[in-house]
């Protein structure tokens, strides 16, 4: 026993500071989360009214399917645009361009996420640039409002979060060896046999970890959901929100926040599992 | 007679900016036989692979494979398959699913018809078993085996290898020479070989193509690239060579052969090419070639035995020529026999060479020792 602990010391030397950081900022604040969720918040009993008022209002359930409906959506949309874009940054391009393109990508990431929100807002407001170059063209003759619109989340969205779709997928394409592309173009095969048989198999772990990343953080995003989406954006985060901080309904918010969780949690697992893979193979 | 043809290369050159990969190569691969390329690294032989695979296209020259054109033919099309160096197996499928991958891919076949041409395949390369496993599953042998029935399966005109045996370790590397040139010989398909391993190429060869930056230097059977190498070039990096620098032709004996003289020693060799005398040489003397005789007898060279290095079947003796005017060293290889004299490093000996039918000795142009390193 005493053996076994010795072996071990040095390991738990390196996991300590990681295990304080997931104790202190993961694991103690949903175990509070999880035990207010069960409190009623004016009467201090233990109650599953909290939950029973999510599944009884018309409003909240909506806005919970819209989330998840356009969370997974908006995954889909990014993995469309990053894998090609992955693909041939890994691929296609030489070593000078690989780099530049790549740089173009992490580029717009050194700022934060509220200033990106912004940068969109100026773009896209009435009075903003796009608006301004389309009248410029001839092609409208008054001012046009991008945002607010459901389609412009969605870009905000992308925008956000393409970075950890692209790099997973970049990761997973370079440890594909070239030979192998050659191999199933050299038995008769083209470029969609071989995508579908040779490269998308392969970078499967990518693709789920890439996709899982981007999920979570759509699902969770506040910031630029209501920038982008005005105030009726609808996402379910501006729930948890209002209820921490407009109406002081903690326990309200902690079971919004319990169930958000869950979905989630149960989301990725049952994409897992449909695809197979294991959440070790995927990381 | 004349022989078909398989595969034929005329005037092939690649060139990328200034550099010349590929240099005005034209050779013809004969149908069912076994040809190899040979060549150091970056000579330009696995150019010459894959622009006939498809994967590079040609600066100039024209690619025939069964008489037609492929210039131009995208790699999916061309009746060739090639055997990566690194093999290329497919990891996220089973043995069977590689397999069958060329066939699924032609389609107009069913599951069953395509999983018996496949275990058919998998039972000519003696692999049988295993088509459930996964590619890391099995040993190097058998994905060697693997990527070669995923190949034959779609019958292809020419099986290319890319040096495929490089991977192996040397026990099975041995082992799977003699089985791929067995296989070979039992399916007929014509096979070509890419290797810059000689031991390799002269062993399971019909014919080996030289090849040295770019440019053939010669194409011929194992034995005669062996004894009657065409240029420097193979004369110095095929097989084991004593070499001697700048000696003088001192007479012409016959249409292949002359008379060299090194500080004093006059020796017979055969020309690699055209020469007359007065002309300055180097002299290539295989090792195995010379008679080594213990004490001092005629005809032939003394010297002293500077080193002996055992090696089992054989011993590697390394003797001072005292009959010289310059310092002379030469490798014999002595193979261990009942006869073989007992010698030790000191002993005086006698050699002698080019005394039987067979070249021992090949002479051509001097030129500066090149930087092409023997591998």
């Amino acid at each position: 026993m005493l053996e076994k602990i010795k072996k071990y010391r040095r390991l738990w030397g390196v996991l300590i500071p990681y295990l304080i950081w997931i104790g202190v900022l993961f694991v103690i604040p949903h175990i509070k989360l999880f035990g207010l969720s069960f409190i009623d918040y004016r009467s201090d009993e233990i109650t599953l009214g909290n939950y029973s008022k999510f599944f009884s209002s018309p409003l909240y359930r909506r806005v919970f399917l819209r989330t998840g409906i356009f969370a997974i959506a908006t995954t889909m949309l990014t993995l469309a645009i990053s894998f090609p874009t992955a693909f041939i940054i890994t691929k296609i391009l030489g070593k000078t361009m690989k780099s530049v393109v790549l740089l173009a990508v992490i580029l717009p990431y050194w700022i934060s996420e509220l200033i990106r929100a912004f940068a969109w807002m100026v773009l896209l407001r009435e009075t903003g640039v796009v608006s301004y170059m389309l009248q410029v063209a001839g092609i409208t003759s008054e001012n046009v409002e991008f945002l607010y619109h459901n389609g412009t989340i969605m870009v905000g969205l992308i925008y956000t979060s393409m970075l950890f779709m692209i790099i997973p997928i970049m990761n997973s394409l370079d440890s594909l060896d070239d030979s192998l592309i050659e191999a199933a173009y050299d038995l008769g095969g083209n470029f969609w046999s071989t995508m579908k048989e040779v490269i998308i198999p392969h970078s499967g772990p990518g693709i789920m970890v890439g996709s899982t990343m981007v999920f979570m953080l759509n699902l969770g995003n506040y910031v630029t959901v209501t920038l982008l989406g005005g105030k009726n954006s609808l996402w379910f985060t501006e729930n948890i929100y209002n209820q921490f901080i407009v109406r002081f309904n903690q326990n309200q918010g902690a079971a919004f926040g319990v169930i958000l969780l869950t979905f989630s949690v149960l989301l990725v697992w049952l994409s897992l599992k449909v695809t197979k893979q294991d959440m070790a193979g995927a990381m | 007679m004349t022989q078909e043809i398989d595969v034929s290369v005329v005037n092939l050159t690649k060139r990328w900016g200034d550099f010349t990969a590929v240099n005005n190569v034209s050779f013809d691969v004969p149908k069912g036989s076994f040809f190899s390329v040979l060549g150091p690294s970056a000579s330009g032989k696995s150019t010459v692979l894959r622009m006939i695979a498809g994967f590079e296209p040609p600066t100039a020259g024209e690619m025939y494979i069964g008489g037609k054109r492929i210039n131009g033919l995208p790699a999916n099309k061309r009746p060739c398959n090639l055997v990566f160096q690194r093999l290329a197996l497919f990891p996220m499928m089973n043995v069977i699913d590689n397999v069958t991958f060329g066939l699924r891919r032609r389609g107009g076949l069913s599951k069953t018809e395509m999983e018996k041409m496949a275990n058919d395949v998998l039972a000519r390369v003696d692999l049988k078993g295993l088509n459930e496993r996964k590619i890391n599953q099995i040993s190097g042998g058998q994905q060697q085996r693997v990527a070669i029935a995923r190949s034959l399966i779609l019958d292809p005109t020419v099986l290319l290898l890319d040096e495929p045996l490089s991977a192996l370790d040397l026990k099975l590397r041995q082992e799977m020479k003699l089985e791929l040139k067995r296989l070979q010989a039992r399916m007929g398909t014509t096979f070509m070989y890419i290797t810059h391993d000689q031991t390799i190429a002269l062993a399971m060869s019909d014919t080996i193509a030289v090849i040295n930056f770019g440019k053939l230097e010669q194409v011929a059977p194992p034995d005669v690239l062996y004894r009657e190498p065409a240029t420097h070039f193979v004369a110095s990096f095929v097989g084991e060579n004593n070499r001697w620098d700048n000696g003088k032709v001192v007479k012409i004996v016959n249409d292949t052969t002359c008379q060299v003289d090194f500080g004093g020693i006059l020796s017979n060799a055969r020309m690699g090419e055209k020469l007359s005398p007065g002309d300055v040489i180097d002299l290539f003397i295989r090792p195995e070639m010379i008679l080594l005789k213990p004490g001092v007898s005629k005809p032939g060279s003394t010297g002293e035995i500077k080193e002996i290095n055992f090696d089992g079947s054989h011993s590697l003796i390394v003797v001072t020529l005292t009959e010289s005017k310059v310092p002379l060293e030469i490798n014999v290889k002595l193979q261990h026999t009942e006869e073989t004299p007992e010698v030790s490093v000191g002993d005086t000996v006698t050699l002698s060479w080019g005394r039987s039918l067979r070249p021992a000795a090949n002479a051509f142009l001097h030129i500066d020792r090149p930087s092409d390193g023997e591998e």
